[in-house]
């Protein structure tokens, strides 16, 4: 008997479910080569070649024809600082979240000590609430915090505390933690002690154990984490719009912003480019599986 | 001190987990104590807090109004209710439509050759790494009036020369349904997977030897095997969205409120954010509650969040 | 599995490097909602001497409000960076700014949040001797929600009104209570403004729109809530995307908005109805805490400047209140300034003016009025 034998039922479902998937994704590729600048009705492809020419709100002639809008993305000053500012974010909490998060896993699943109990609910609580309660939440006490300490401390003018980048990246952390530690925990759960008593037994101590024989194979929970953790900041919206300051917009603020207004199929190129890079990522991941298999 | 820590297994375990403690008290607890104190205070007239100790926000979220119509001295309000009743009915129809939709999808890349899986899985995650108020958006495109999905159907009954009147499907409850399922699927695909990829193909095998036709081996075999996955997904899509608020927005037109969009209002437009405050406890609360009673029936399904 | 990890760290790296590297440009993209405007455009020097000494300056205003040319040219003249945040209700810009821990310089609030601000203390007088006081035209000045101009300076001005498909809607609305017209159902979209619905509807009962009688507010939203099923969607982000798609056919809107959408499809008219529209202001001010007021003074100078300002005509089309930028481009950018002048959107009516009205805070009955929108939205 064939193991992978799907009845027809479950591929038709399947297909169905992938085309459901990618329909939107399809349409903001297509719109982002669309002549329209208003982009709310397809309008045809930019055929011309050279200086920039507009009928209307039709856009008929451009230097890199059909990319218009790409080429307008790459001039875009705000979209390339609201990247930057996004990937900063993502990739420094991503690091001192997974960090923090295998050590809070080490933590939960070997020892017993006085916090445990409360350590574990307060780990549950960011993944059952609602991200509004705690985007409010960390606002009301930043603003609070903030004030206090400016006026205790004196602070003013430039040298004051306000929510910004900071903020926002210690908000990252908090929520990205509780993620990182279930993951990791689970991989830990599976691991055999047995292991590390025989490498101990072979001489090694206790850092060297873990290093050669419990770090590299709870690798790959760590690094899931890690990933968790980083889609997670990426797409973030309702937290870092409660978090965020002066010149610390994120692409999901920008393009919540860019929302209200006519939206020109700048946003449908930035998507289309987000696309084409993580699926070149996915390809030499593949590739490089193939390899190692 | 090096020392203490060499020696004494429990302190070890305590630093190890300081930062973490660090982080969620102070992230988490602490704000959550803040809006708790600031939800039993009165609104002052420029829409400040006025600190002290009273319950009428939450009597006014469940409906024990002073203002009453026909002179009574208190009566019920359903208003807020409702619309508590409105999220808890939207979280559950997307809940039940995801999982629907979600089993079909993990089933065949679990029984499909495992060389391919991770192929068929990353596929699944790209649409999640565009922006997710960029994907609510398309499904604007999409839906419109004059859209591309009237614009297709459109096109395909002038090939047969029938007449067509578009769909209204955009600003509508629909369309909110269809951007909630949109956007969590895919968070319900891989944790129902990830729990059926463990079952073994010789499961299979011994069913089917054993004369189970397809349908009992679902029931009696696939089924309650994958329940810890199923579980784990209904929590990561149930609770985001009970406090969604774009969606909502952007599809439905603001036509509906719902808990999200109350919430939001009351810090913005109503300058209330006593009575916002108290909004966001009581949502948390019934989180909670369903969560709590859920995995109590079906368990929290960590198993399956193993890699 | 190592160099899984090392191929993903680098592609990381790679794209924020290159995407870093993009940033480069200098050339202003077109704003959206421009017409194309030939050549390029040259920065004017500033006509006044305030020195400078900050290095940056932190503008928190509306989206879609401030033309690019100003930016490049400020850095150009001044040497100042700008970071420009955004928000789209003045509800969102007041609760930021009484949070606290915000550190912006200039902010852009409507008029009837201005009192509301001075009282929380939100807001420093402004030194009128350091702007060009005589660029602006006296109707706009020392108006009731700041006499003397202590706070604030005029920005843009306009108004909230009916917009209708002239294509589309055969018997054309006169008045807020033509809305109320069974043939309007399922095609009307209304601004997210619960002042100005409520407001609209107080109007139409004859009562004042800025009322705070519980009696009055109940009738309203009795009348309210016959209406409210009959509105397709509530937007007031951008009203003219549903309106130029097709969605909708009418609707309330404000002046930008329906000047766009005219400019989109001239079949669109924009009408002041018999109760009188809603009249707004938008206005300079300045946060209590702004950290760079030398950088605040000289922008508001520079910006409004003749030579500037006329740029809000190319790109964001409201009642200008700048008399010298309206000077400036009837001899110098004859077709913007004719464009303005010959639409009523624009160049308003006296009579519309005479017969609006304008919204102010209400204090302690701003619940009371988020409760009725909250219950007409709500029993859906």
């Amino acid at each position: 008997m064939n193991p992978y034998r799907r009845s027809p039922f479950i591929r038709l479902s399947t297909i169905l479910v992938y085309a459901f998937l990618y329909a939107p994704i399809l349409v903001l590729i297509i719109f982002a080569f669309n002549s329209s600048r208003t982009n709310i009705l397809f309008g045809g492809f930019i055929t011309h070649f050279g200086p920039i020419k507009m009928v209307g709100s039709t856009v008929v002639q451009s230097p890199c024809g059909p990319f218009h809008w790409f080429c307008e993305l790459a001039k875009n000053r705000d979209v390339m600082g609201a990247t930057r500012n996004t990937l900063t974010v993502a990739i420094i909490s991503t690091i001192s979240s997974t960090i923090i998060g295998t050590l809070a896993a080490l933590a939960m699943q070997r020892y017993n000590f006085k916090l445990k109990t409360f350590t574990q609910i307060s780990l549950y609580i960011p993944i059952v609430i609602p991200e509004i309660v705690m985007g409010i939440g960390i606002l009301v006490l930043f603003s609070q915090l903030f004030t206090f300490l400016n006026g205790f401390l004196g602070i003013t003018g430039d040298a004051r505390l306000a929510m910004g980048l900071p903020t926002v990246i210690v908000s990252h952390i908090a929520f990205s933690i509780p993620f990182v530690t279930l993951v990791v925990q689970a991989r830990l759960q599976g691991f055999d002690k047995s292991i590390e008593e025989a490498a101990m037994d072979l001489g090694a101590n206790e850092l060297t154990t873990f290093w050669r024989v419990t770090f590299p194979t709870i690798l790959p929970g760590i690094l899931s984490g890690g990933l968790l953790a980083f889609t997670l900041s990426l797409d973030d919206f309702v937290i870092t719009f409660f978090t965020t300051g002066p010149g610390a917009t994120t692409l999901p603020i920008y393009v919540y912003g860019l929302l209200r207004r006519i939206i020109t199929p700048q946003v449908n190129a930035l998507s289309t480019v987000w696309v084409l890079i993580v699926f070149v990522i996915m390809l030499l991941l593949q590739r490089s599986q193939k390899k190692t298999n | 001190m090096l020392k203490r820590f060499r020696e004494n297994k429990s302190f070890q375990g305590t630093i190890l987990a300081t930062p973490t403690l660090i982080f969620m008290v102070g992230l988490l607890i602490i704000p959550l104590l803040l809006t708790m104190v600031i939800s039993f205070g009165t609104r002052s007239a420029d829409g400040n807090v006025i600190y002290g100790f009273s319950l009428h926000n939450y009597a006014r979220m469940f409906g024990i109004s002073n203002e009453c119509p026909n002179g009574q001295s208190t009566c019920f309000d359903p208003l807020y209710v409702q619309i508590l009743w409105r999220s808890l009915s939207l979280a559950f129809n997307t809940t039940v439509l995801v999982i629907l939709l979600a089993y079909p999808l993990s089933y065949f890349v679990a029984r499909s050759h495992p060389k391919r899986r991770n192929t068929f899985l990353f596929m699944v995650l790209v649409p999640l790494w565009t922006n997710f108020v960029i994907r609510v958006y398309a499904w604007m495109m999409l839906l419109r009036t004059q859209g591309v999905i009237n614009g297709v159907i459109g096109w395909m009954a002038g090939l047969f020369g029938l007449h067509f009147v578009p769909f209204e499907m955009l600003y509508t409850p629909g369309a909110v349904l269809v951007g909630m399922v949109y956007e969590f699927l895919p968070f319900m695909i891989l944790p129902i997977y990830t729990s059926l990829e463990k079952i073994e193909t010789a499961l299979y095998e011994a069913a089917a030897d054993l004369g189970a036709n397809p349908f009992r081996t679902f029931l009696k075999v696939t089924l309650p095997l994958s329940m810890p996955g199923v579980v784990a997904g209904t929590i990561l899509v149930f609770i985001p969205v009970m406090g969604t608020f774009i969606v909502s927005d952007l599809l439905g037109g603001k036509q509906v409120v719902l808990v999200g969009n109350l919430i939001q209002r009351q810090f913005l437009d109503a300058r209330d954010p006593t009575f916002g405050s108290a909004a966001s406890l009581i949502l948390m609360v019934m989180t909670l509650i369903v969560t709590y009673f859920y995995t109590r029936k079906f368990g929290f399904g960590e198993e399956i969040i193993s890699v | 599995m190592k160099d899984k990890i090392m191929k993903v760290f680098v592609m990381v790296i790679l794209v924020s490097l290159l995407l870093t590297a993009c940033s480069g440009g200098a050339k202003p993209t077109t704003s959206p909602g421009a017409t194309e405007v030939s050549g390029e455009f040259v920065c004017p020097e500033p006509e006044s001497d305030i020195q400078v000494t900050s290095k940056e300056l932190n503008l928190f205003v509306w989206t879609e409000y401030i033309p690019t040319e100003w930016k490049t040219c400020f850095t150009e003249k001044y040497g100042v960076t700008i970071n420009h945040d955004e928000y789209s209700s003045n509800e969102e810009m007041y609760a930021k700014l009484n949070a606290g821990g915000s550190n912006y310089d200039l902010v852009q609030p409507t008029d009837y949040i201005i009192g509301l601000m001075i009282r929380q203390g939100l807001l420093q007088k402004i030194d009128l001797s350091k702007v060009p006081m005589v660029n602006f035209n006296p109707s706009y000045l020392n108006l009731p929600f700041d006499p003397g101009n202590q706070y604030t300076l005029p920005y843009e001005a306009g108004t909230d009104a009916i917009i209708y498909n002239s294509d589309k809607v055969t018997t054309p609305p006169t008045s807020f209570q033509d809305l109320w017209n069974p043939e309007y159902a399922g095609r009307m979209v209304f601004l997210d403004d619960s002042r100005v619905v409520i407001g609209m509807t107080l109007l139409t009962l004859g009562y004042d729109v800025n009322t705070k009688d519980t009696k009055q507010l109940e009738e309203a939203k009795i009348k309210l809530a016959t209406l409210i099923p009959n509105v397709k969607l509530f937007d007031s982000d951008s009203p003219k995307t549903a309106l130029i798609a097709g969605d909708v056919d009418l609707g309330i809107t404000w002046t930008g908005e329906a000047f766009t959408a005219q400019q989109e499809n001239p079949a669109f008219k924009y009408v002041y109805p018999k109760e009188g529209a809603i009249l707004w202001q938008d206005n300079w001010a300045i946060p209590t805490d702004a950290s760079h007021l030398d950088a605040a003074y000289a922008w508001i100078s520079y910006t409004s400047q003749g030579n500037m300002f006329w740029l809000m005509l190319r790109d964001f089309t409201y009642i200008n209140p700048n008399q010298a930028a309206l000077d400036y481009a009837k001899t110098n950018q004859a077709d913007l300034y004719n464009a303005y002048i010959n639409s009523t959107i624009t160049n308003v009516p006296l009579d519309a003016i005479a017969n609006g009205h304008r919204i102010e805070d209400v204090g302690d009955a701003t619940p009371l009025y988020d409760q009725i929108w909250t219950e007409v939205k709500g029993g859906q």
